[in-house]
């Protein structure tokens, strides 16, 4: 069904995966059938979370791990005949199907094994059945049998174990170009089972695993999703030790940081270094997460010490952490990075069974303790068959915790029980006092005064690194005026790097990476407890030894250098001698590559040599020479030394003048630098103090240019790493995290290998032309700067592809509805010089056209158009709703944007057809989303992937405040990730939970394009989606920081085309409707994207452009002057001019045009082109760096066999839950006739998004609170699957006894949640997890009661609900801008982060919340007995409610002692509403 | 966000105080005065500083228009001279002369709605103030060895050797005309351009290193073979001084006068420096009919107007809106009280002996679809316009040197110098080491692109001599 050969912009190295994952053990260590029972229980009531492939049965791959099943192993050997000695190990293997290829790689691991002196005592084959698998599993299936392997007598069972390791580890290297073979594990104390099989039925598949004999102790289990198709049972989890859910952010980093370190791992227990890369290079991160960790236990760490280092908590910004236990972190940290992102891992060795979860709690992991010793840890609860009376104690892992069952000495190990063991290992403290050296810091750095620049000697370098004015008046003034980036608007509609006819800076040629979908962005600013830039100089130690001398090492708090820094540094007493300068220029006798070669050569000597520091620096030009581009250098040098093992013997300090904007660093960083001194940068800002043309506070001078300089650099380098979901610096760097856009192969192979560039381009001849030419410049210096023009379209800067004769051109002919206007705007933008990579493609003409008549008509055509999202707050009233009467008009789709919509436009001409559900969740109500056609999920956005957004105070006037739920003037904060949306099945649930809600929308989800969106997009497929948009990086904005602008995502085409190619490869391309936007401007280029696979497209900026923007790009001041992306009253009402019919007319002219090019083609339909690429001829360009362009892999014909429609075969669709649509029509007539009733029934965790269906009914009839006074009751019992009572409306009341999932309540409008335990639970509420993770996310009414803890970022971004609980996690009530919160019990970190509206209750009986609450938006408050008796009223109301709710005991007890615990509570506020403002609401709600 | 970002809204667009029109047409002055203190940082600041900054792609010499409003916002009047100078050698001039309503504030995002931002006052208003602050133009590279010879010291001319002296090379100046400027000092009247502002700029060119050699013909007084062998190039800017023959019958009647002779003889009247055979007619109490619609036309009515006439009248051929003069132009003369009888075509000058009239005829305009609307007479709508002096505005042709075909410059038919091409520099001739732009290559034209190919021209040759272009 699909195509054998992988197409071109496809690589398997993009695949990602997430799942549901679970632990049971006996804290006991007996072992049980009831245990493994419970596993596979537990496993098939996570089907939803895992993946189905394309043929709609087979999984995405499942496995359980178990514990010392030795009886049962016995008995399959005793079956099979094998004799087994009295300590053995056992492990399944995955061969070829082929007779002499599986002989000879059975044979050959049994060589390995005789070498580590054991001894193989048989093997045998193992029984499998066919139907459970699935057509694609059993497609894929290998040949599987089983080994069983002796060991000595009198050799130990760590000894045998490290044997094994050194046995598997030496066949998997000696049979590395066997694909097929595979050990799933070989260990004595664990054995693993793993399938592709369909999910839930991993059991069915292998017959051992249905023995009555089959006994554990303890079982690891997991259900996997991933965005990928091609089937591989390899990849089935767990491994040999762990299970992960979630993804490895920093995972390029840490495989580059374990090779180059390779030489660094020596054990006394095992031998390493003939065992081949220690970790995979392939596969998944999850599986190279294995095989460090095996690393690090053969090599002599316990599970305790090496997890706590491989997925570390964030120490380093706690300043509750025990003095010890932080020594213990900061010293295996100067040795390793952390393996970073969303993780939420459990695992089994010989000794402990385990779970921990990543610093930001990312993935959920709810645990229950038996009365009879069991545990269980899985992601969701509700799994287990446990009867409530029977539980003792349930809880949940916070960010960055870890539980562990000791299943020696049989004791259950809780976070502070391991911390003990960690700090105790050796005088951590003790010798990082003695042996850490931080440099002294000044407060004010007067360094930079120290060595100013000659005023020519300056304008020499400015040239000599091609500095502009508009970068220095524009780029460099704002971060050292305000510390931060500047802000644009608008797209980037210059032409990508490669293709410009100026020489651009080489920076340009990468494209930042960023996380969506597999894994969430982190928001830099409010959770900047989880981040951190420290960075340690010195030569690295072996992580092996405990020793004080590991500890050497100089620590800096930035990796951004002053002047003063770095002499320091280099004068150090412990570096002298040990240090190499390495001067970035060549001259004439030698070429650019030649002098790159140099240079690898001369820092390899000099490592060899014995220096630690090597300052790579451009600082010191000769007449006559020309510079080495400093990334070029650091990319290569960093390379060279880890292949030669020698780069964690030294560090890379890099002095360049190139280095300005927060992306420069990061790509240097990014590519191996330790350090960067940005000297010229310092230099021009000095310059420009100096003639007083920088501005500090109140209009001063700046006195402190450098700091603030270097803090603005440090802000937008922290927003770089968490857009890709990284919290340290050390995890970024080498990380290489971008895509390059136009760099030829031979460049990125010596200076960035593994970096993904798929087009080719300039090559070393060309950018040393280059280099050559500026060098030249800078000889005469005196001229003045060169003008810039990338960000504003300066006549003689920058080519700017929307520039005035273009915008003039369109408002002529869309306000005359002249046709030979839009031809003379059509051949302006057609006939451009080449500056997008479509110019490079050409229509190849039939030979036989067609008459126009016999193309479908234009109103076909326009069906396939829709405006790209703009929120109502960017835009205009006007402005958006005459876009959205045009769409409808042309019987095409708007869409809302991220901002919500008046309901007075739902059902009238007025409305979007498309409803954006983004991070902000503004205005997202029931009522909402069931008046949409379609419903998008925005992951990202082309002109800032990644990042989250802000609309500024002075935007949100009265109808913004309404439609978003938030106060006038008060500024909203829309979050980088959508916090339901932390991986793939997450994405998967949210599908879910907006079908539920509107179950006749297309779903939809944005994307943008970067190397492996394709991927992600089969992931998207996967998870349910309808339609797909591939975003260009050059889509617009409103407001966004410059360098998200210029130096994130890639062109659409390429995305575009990886995605379909991919799709189609994988066989899914039939389920999706796929769209393209970004810059799309013509029927030309509606039809180039056809042919590169879009179905549908989406225009932004040219139908504002026809409503009157002229592209000022000063949106996010709110002055535009054209009236359309304004709240201004005046500019809106007397200077907006734009008419519906102008966007008609430029539609119609568009699919008009569109109808010709189909006829030149000859050709009737559009739908005809869709991946046909052969119409596509490629253009050899106009400048040398265009000539050397290689598109053909956007090329690659991809059509599936069938061809025809590429949306026939429909969504993968679960379908509905049986419960929900019961309740659907047990209550439709009680809907129908508007009024209330009560109804019962039972839950399961299974039963996901229970009552969303219910509420859309009620929204779609009476709006999101027609039903309030008529409520409909559901009485549930049980365990509530994930997103329960998601988009609440009013009226609908669900009352659950039993406990929740995460996502409680998410988008709740109004009516009522209550939760509370069963009676006959008896732990206490206050400390008992109820409900999961991001609850109340986006709701904007409604009410929750829940006696219990709830779990991380507990109602964020809430602005309207009341909640009451009895804990929340860390980050509660994040960016919440209404409602209010009450928790009556113990909260966790960063409470408050972002919140800028509503207010909170919060019990505080450990007396330390003021560490706990985030102090940059809110404030708190006492509350007294006097003056504020309307805050001890309401809080006394909402008690007895929660009391009258949920029956809690512990309120019951607070309410008793109300007068007391008043002293312990805290009202939390925003700083921004005063506390008579509060009082006054109150009053009035009374 | 406070007021900060609207003061577009909050400033509405003013020039600076006109000079009221019964004391400005009693004499010479410029009409407008500068600035009053803080008034130009408040236009500057209505600039939104476009992404698209349309002000710039509509200068013909691309301006830095917003980028330098915004040091003048800032105050930074010096910086805001300088930044000028890299686009513009006359920016003092340009502020003056531009007809700014067809080029950058035409263009401007807030002429729609607004009012444009007062770009040409603030360019004149800064650039004066800096000179008198006595900054002046940096110079940009160390002296060179090149020598260039600059035939004519009009816009061009200026422009050009602004460019060379500050790359290093020396220049010198020729110009037939006792004071440097060409027609910016003799076409242009006073009350536009005042003649201290181009003698202000020739102390700024000399304090530079530029030499004039004034009152010197080349051809006549100075052999041009030996500024060929003298000089590393050439430039020709001698502009066009031909006036366009409207061929109407009785131009030679007395009191029919051409334009430029008729500008010229007044600016002179006023320098002292007039010349026998050259004298101004007298106007006093005269009518006065001005044909043609251009700028010129419009210096001669409100020449005549100061001049004493009694009434004055301009006739022009198409409607108001067809005009190619300044609207702003317009507007003056209007207000100074000149009659404008649009839709006229010129048949006859009456007059026996000496002029008495005009004859002319009605016309409308019809277009073909093609180009501009073309006049079309009404039959039977002939009147005369009774007049005392008739001056005729039709026009110019550019003056080539006699000797240019004797170097190998080509000229086209209407006597326009040939530059650039395949093979050639930017506004180098058919002779590689002689270039030449203004009026010269474009015919009559507004100053500003004079000024462009002065800058342009330096600029290629600079190339040619393997030096930096500025």
């Amino acid at each position: 069904m699909t195509p054998g050969c992988p197409p071109r912009l496809y690589d398997s190295a993009f695949e990602r995966d997430s799942c549901g994952f679970g632990l049971i053990a006996s804290i006991d260590g007996r072992a049980s059938t009831w245990l493994v029972d419970q596993a596979f229980s537990a496993l098939a009531k996570m089907s939803h979370r895992g993946g189905v492939n394309a043929d709609g049965v087979t999984g995405d791959g499942s496995g359980i791990l178990l514990h010392r099943p030795e009886a049962w192993l016995c008995g399959l050997a005793a079956d099979a005949g094998i004799a087994l000695a009295a300590r053995f190990a056992a492990g399944l293997v995955f061969l070829p199907h082929d007779a002499a290829r599986a002989a000879a790689a059975e044979a050959t691991l049994a060589a390995c094994v005789a070498a580590e002196g054991l001894a193989v005592a048989g093997w045998r084959d193992v029984p499998l059945a066919d139907e459970p698998c699935g057509p694609l599993g059993l497609a894929h299936r290998p040949a599987i049998r089983q080994i069983f392997v002796d060991a000595p007598e009198a050799l130990a069972e760590p000894a045998f174990e490290r044997a094994l390791f050194r046995a598997r580890r030496r066949a998997e290297q000696a049979l590395c170009d066997e694909a097929d073979f595979y050990v799933v594990s070989l260990s004595a104390t664990d054995i693993g089972y793993k399938s592709m099989s369909a999910p839930g039925r991993l059991r069915e598949v292998f017959a051992d695993l249905q023995r009555t004999d089959l006994a554990a102790c303890a079982a690891v289990f997991h259900q996997r999703f991933s965005t990928n198709t091609r089937p591989n049972w390899q990849l089935a989890q767990p491994f040999r030790l762990l299970a992960h859910n979630g993804e490895i952010n920093t995972i390029q980093a840490n495989r580059a940081w374990t090779l180059a370190r390779a030489a660094k791992y020596r054990s006394p227990l095992v031998d390493f270094s003939d065992l081949g890369p220690l970790v995979s290079t392939g596969g998944s991160d999850s599986q190279s997460l294995d095989n460090m960790l095996e690393v690090l236990l053969a090599g002599g760490l316990d599970l305790l010490t090496a997890m706590r280092i491989l997925v570390p908590p964030a120490w380093g910004a706690r300043e509750d952490i025990d003095e010890d236990l932080e020594a213990f972190y900061e010293y295996y940290a100067l040795h390793s990075e952390p393996w970073d992102g969303p993780a939420g891992l459990v695992m089994c060795d010989a000794r402990y069974a385990a779970c921990t979860l990543d610093r930001n709690g990312l993935r959920p992991a709810r645990w229950a303790q038996s009365d009879d010793g069991h545990l269980i840890i899985a992601s969701e609860a509700g799994l287990w068959d446990v009867p409530p009376e029977r539980t003792v104690a349930k809880g949940r892992l916070g960010p960055g915790e870890m539980l562990a069952v000791d299943l020696v000495e049989h004791r259950l190990l809780d976070g502070p029980a391991i911390d003990a063991i960690n700090r105790a290992r050796a005088p951590f403290k003790q010798w990082l006092r003695e042996e850490v050296i931080y440099l002294e810091s000044y407060l004010i750095d007067p360094g930079l005064a120290a060595e100013p620049f000659a005023p020519d000697v300056l304008a020499r370098f400015q040239h000599l690194f091609a500095l502009t004015r508009e970068e220095r008046d524009v780029v460099l003034k704002s971060l050292a005026e305000s510390e931060a980036e500047a802000t644009g608007s608008m797209g980037d509609d210059t032409p990508i790097a490669v293709l410009s006819q100026m020489s651009r800076p080489l920076y340009e040629y990468f494209r930042q990476a960023f996380a969506q979908v597999t894994n969430p962005p982190i928001d830099p600013l409010r959770e900047r407890l989880v981040m951190s830039l420290v960075t340690q100089i010195g030569r690295e130690g072996n992580v092996f030894e405990l020793s004080r001398h590991n500890a050497r090492q100089l620590l800096l708090n930035s990796p951004i250098l002053s002047q003063r820094k770095l002499r320091q540094i280099l004068a150090l007493p412990e570096f002298l001698g040990q240090q190499r300068q390495i001067d970035l220029y060549f001259g004439a006798g030698e070429t650019l590559e030649q002098a790159l070669h140099r240079l690898c050569a001369e820092a390899e000597a000099a490592v060899r040599d014995g220096a630690v520091l090597l300052l790579l620096s451009d600082r010191y030009p000769q007449p006559g020479l020309t510079p080495v581009h400093a990334l070029l250098a650091t990319g290569a040098i960093h390379a060279h030394l880890v292949r030669m093992q020698l780069r964690c013997d030294c560090n890379l300090l890099v002095e360049t003048g190139s280095a300005r904007d927060p992306h420069h660093f990061a790509c240097l960083i990014g590519f191996g630098a330790t350090a960067v001194y940005p000297y010229l940068a310092y230099q021009t800002l000095f310059d420009m103090n100096r003639r007083g043309e920088l501005k500090g506070r109140e209009g001063e001078p700046l006195s402190e240019i450098g700091r603030s300089y270097r803090r603005g650099i440090r802000k937008g380098l922290l927003k770089i790493l968490s857009k890709m979901g990284i919290s340290t610096i050390a995890g970024y760097r080498g990380a290489q995290l971008f895509e390059i856009v136009g760099l030829d192969p031979a460049v990125v192979e010596l200076c960035f290998p593994g970096t993904p560039a798929r087009i080719g381009g300039a090559g070393f001849a060309d950018l040393e032309r280059e280099l050559r030419v500026q060098a030249r410049a800078a000889e005469t210096p005196s001229r003045w700067l060169l003008p810039g023009g990338l960000l504003k379209a300066v006549p003689d800067g920058e080519y700017h592809m929307y520039n005035p004769a273009v915008i003039g051109a369109l408002q002529a002919a869309v306000r005359t509805g002249d046709e030979s206007l839009y031809r003379r705007y059509a051949e302006a933008v057609n006939g451009r010089p080449p500056s997008a990579l479509r110019d490079l493609l050409v229509l190849r003409p039939a030979a036989a056209p067609l008459p126009l008549a016999k193309v479908e008509p234009a109103d076909s055509v326009l069906k396939r158009f829709d405006s790209a999202g703009m929120s109502l707050g960017a835009l205009s009233p006007e402005a958006h709703e005459a876009l959205a009467i045009a769409m409808n008009r042309l019987g095409a789709r708007s869409n809302s944007g991220e901002g919500g919509e008046d309901p007075a436009r739902y059902g009238t001409e007025r409305m979007s057809k498309i409803k954006q559900v983004a991070s902000g969740r503004f205005g997202v109500t029931p009522a909402y989303l069931v008046n949409a056609e379609v419903l998008q999920i925005k992951i990202a956005q082309g002109a800032k992937p990644g990042e989250g957004g802000q609309l500024p105070g002075h935007k949100v006037n009265g109808l913004i405040a309404r439609l978003r739920y938030a106060k006038p003037g008060i500024g909203l904060i829309s979050p980088p990730p959508h916090h339901d949306i932390y991986s793939i099945e997450d994405l998967a649930e949210l599908i879910h939970d907006l079908r539920e809600a509107n179950p006749k929308a297309l779903i939809s989800v944005k994307l943008v394009s970067h190397a492996g969106v394709g991927t992600i997009a089969a992931g998207v497929v996967k998870a349910g989606a309808d339609l797909i948009t591939v975003s260009g990086h050059d889509g617009g904005t409103g407001a966004s920081p410059i360098t998200s602008i210029r130096y994130a995502g890639t062109p659409w085409e390429l995305g575009l085309a990886e995605t379909h190619q991919t799709l189609v490869y994988n066989g899914l391309r039939q389920r999706v409707i796929l769209q393209t936007d970004g810059g799309l401007k013509t029927g030309l280029d509606v039809v180039k994207a056809a042919i590169l696979g879009a179905d549908s497209f989406g225009f932004g900026t040219a139908p504002m452009v026809a409503l009157g923007c002229k592209y000022l790009r000063i949106c996010h001041l709110n002055s535009c002057a054209t009236g359309v992306a304004t709240q201004h009253e005046v500019l809106r009402q007397k200077h907006f001019l734009g008419l519906p019919d102008m966007v008609v007319n430029f539609f119609r002219f568009v699919a008009e045009e569109v109808r010709e090019h189909l006829a030149a083609l000859g050709v009737t339909s559009l739908a005809e082109v869709v991946g046909r690429t052969e119409l596509l001829e490629h253009l050899p360009g106009i400048t040398p760096k265009q000539q050397v362009l290689d598109v053909s892999a956007l090329l690659d014909s991809a059509r599936p066999a069938s061809g025809g429609d590429f949306r026939c075969a429909g969504a993968l669709v679960a379908g509905p839950s049986a419960l929900a649509l019961r309740i659907e029509q047990d209550t439709a007539a009680a809907v129908a006739s508007r009024r209330g009733g009560v109804f019962r029934y039972p839950v399961s965790n299974v039963d996901r998004a229970i009552g969303a269906r219910l509420s859309g009914a009620v929204a779609r009839r009476h709006g999101d609170q027609g039903m309030a006074d008529e409520p409909i009751v559901l009485e549930l019992d049980g365990t509530a699957g994930q997103s329960f009572g998601a988009w609440n409306a009013g009226g609908v009341h669900l009352v659950l006894t039993g406990e929740a999932n995460d996502g409680v309540g998410k988008g709740m409008a109004g009516g009522r949640i209550v939760i509370r335990p069963p009676a006959r639970l008896r732990c206490p509420t206050q400390h008992t997890p109820i409900l999961g993770n991001t609850c109340l996310y986006g709701a904007t009414g409604g009410e929750l009661y829940a006696a219990g803890r709830a779990g991380e970022r507990f109602a964020v971004r809430n602005s309207g609900a009341l909640a009451v609980v009895e804990g929340v996690g860390d980050h509660g009530c994040e960016y919440m801008t209404g409602g209010v919160v009450v928790v009556l019990g113990r909260s966790g970190l960063n409470f408050g982060a972002g919140m800028t509206g509503g207010f909170a209750y919060v019990l505080d009986l450990e007396r330390d919340f003021v560490d706990r609450y985030n102090h940059e938006l809110v404030d708190i408050h006492r509350i007294s007995l006097e003056g504020m008796e309307n805050h001890l009223q309401h809080l006394r109301t909402l008690l007895r409610a929660h009391i009258e709710h949920t029956g809690s005991a512990w309120a019951e007890r607070l309410l008793g002692d109300f007068r007391d615990v008043l002293h312990k509570i805290w009202l939390v506020k925003p700083k921004a509403a005063s506390l008579d403002a509060l009082a006054e609401e109150l009053r009035r709600a009374a | 966000m406070s007021e900060k970002t609207f003061p577009f809204l909050k400033f509405h667009r003013a020039l600076p105080s006109e000079v009221p029109v019964p004391v400005r047409v009693l004499g010479f002055a410029e009409i407008h005065a500068g600035f009053a203190n803080g008034d130009g940082t408040d236009q500057a600041a209505r600039c939104l500083d476009c992404g698209n900054p349309y002000c710039s792609w509509a200068c013909p010499l691309h301006n830095r228009i917003p980028q330098w409003l915004k040091l003048v916002q800032a105050g930074r009047i010096e910086d805001a001279a300088a930044l000028m100078h890299e686009t513009n050698p006359l920016p003092e001039i340009c502020g003056r002369v531009c007809p700014q309503d067809r080029l950058c504030e035409g263009d401007c995002t807030l002429e729609e709605g607004f009012g444009a931002v007062t770009i040409g006052a603030i360019e004149r208003w800064v650039t004066d103030e800096a000179i008198k602050r006595g900054w002046r133009p940096a110079v940009l590279a160390p002296k060179t060895d090149k020598r260039v010879a600059i035939v004519g010291a009009g816009p061009a001319g200026l422009a050009a050797a602004d460019r060379l002296v500050r790359s290093g090379v020396a220049v010198d100046v020729f110009d037939r005309h006792e004071e440097i400027g060409g027609l910016l000092t003799f076409g242009i009247p006073p009350f536009k351009l005042d003649k201290a502002v181009v003698r202000q700029r020739r102390e700024v060119l000399e304090g530079l290193g530029v030499h004039f050699a004034l009152g010197v013909e080349v051809g006549r007084d100075v052999p041009f073979p030996s500024l060929l062998d003298g000089y590393d190039a050439v430039f020709i800017a001698t502009g066009a001084y031909t006036s366009t023959d409207g061929r109407l019958p009785g131009q030679t009647l007395p009191g029919v006068h051409a334009a430029l002779p008729f500008l010229i003889a007044n600016v002179r009247r006023l320098l002292g420096t007039e010349r026998p055979g050259e004298t101004l007619p007298d106007l006093a109490g005269q009518r006065v009919v001005v044909l043609g619609g251009g700028d010129t036309a419009m210096d001669c009515v409100r020449t005549s107007i100061r001049l004493g006439a009694a009434q004055v009248s301009c006739v022009y051929r198409r409607d108001e809106a067809n005009m190619p003069g300044s609207r702003r132009e317009v507007k003056y003369a209007k207000d100074e009280g000149v009659v404008f009888r649009f839709n006229r075509q010129p048949l006859e000058i009456v007059g026996g002996g000496r002029a008495s009239g005009v004859r002319v005829v009605e016309t409308r305009l019809v277009t073909d679809g093609s180009g501009r609307a073309r006049p079309e007479a009404v039959p039977g709508s002939e009147e005369v316009l009774p007049a005392d002096v008739v001056i005729l505005a039709f026009g110019f042709q550019p003056s080539p040197p006699s000797w240019c075909a004797q170097f190998g410059i080509e000229t086209d038919a209407s006597g326009r110098l040939r530059v650039g091409g395949t093979g050639r520099l930017p506004l180098q001739t058919s002779n590689p080491k002689i270039y030449a732009g203004g009026d010269t290559v474009r015919g009559a034209d507004l100053v500003v692109r004079a000024v462009h190919d002065g800058r342009e021209a330096a600029g290629s040759m600079l190339r040619q001599f393997g030096l930096p272009a500025a």
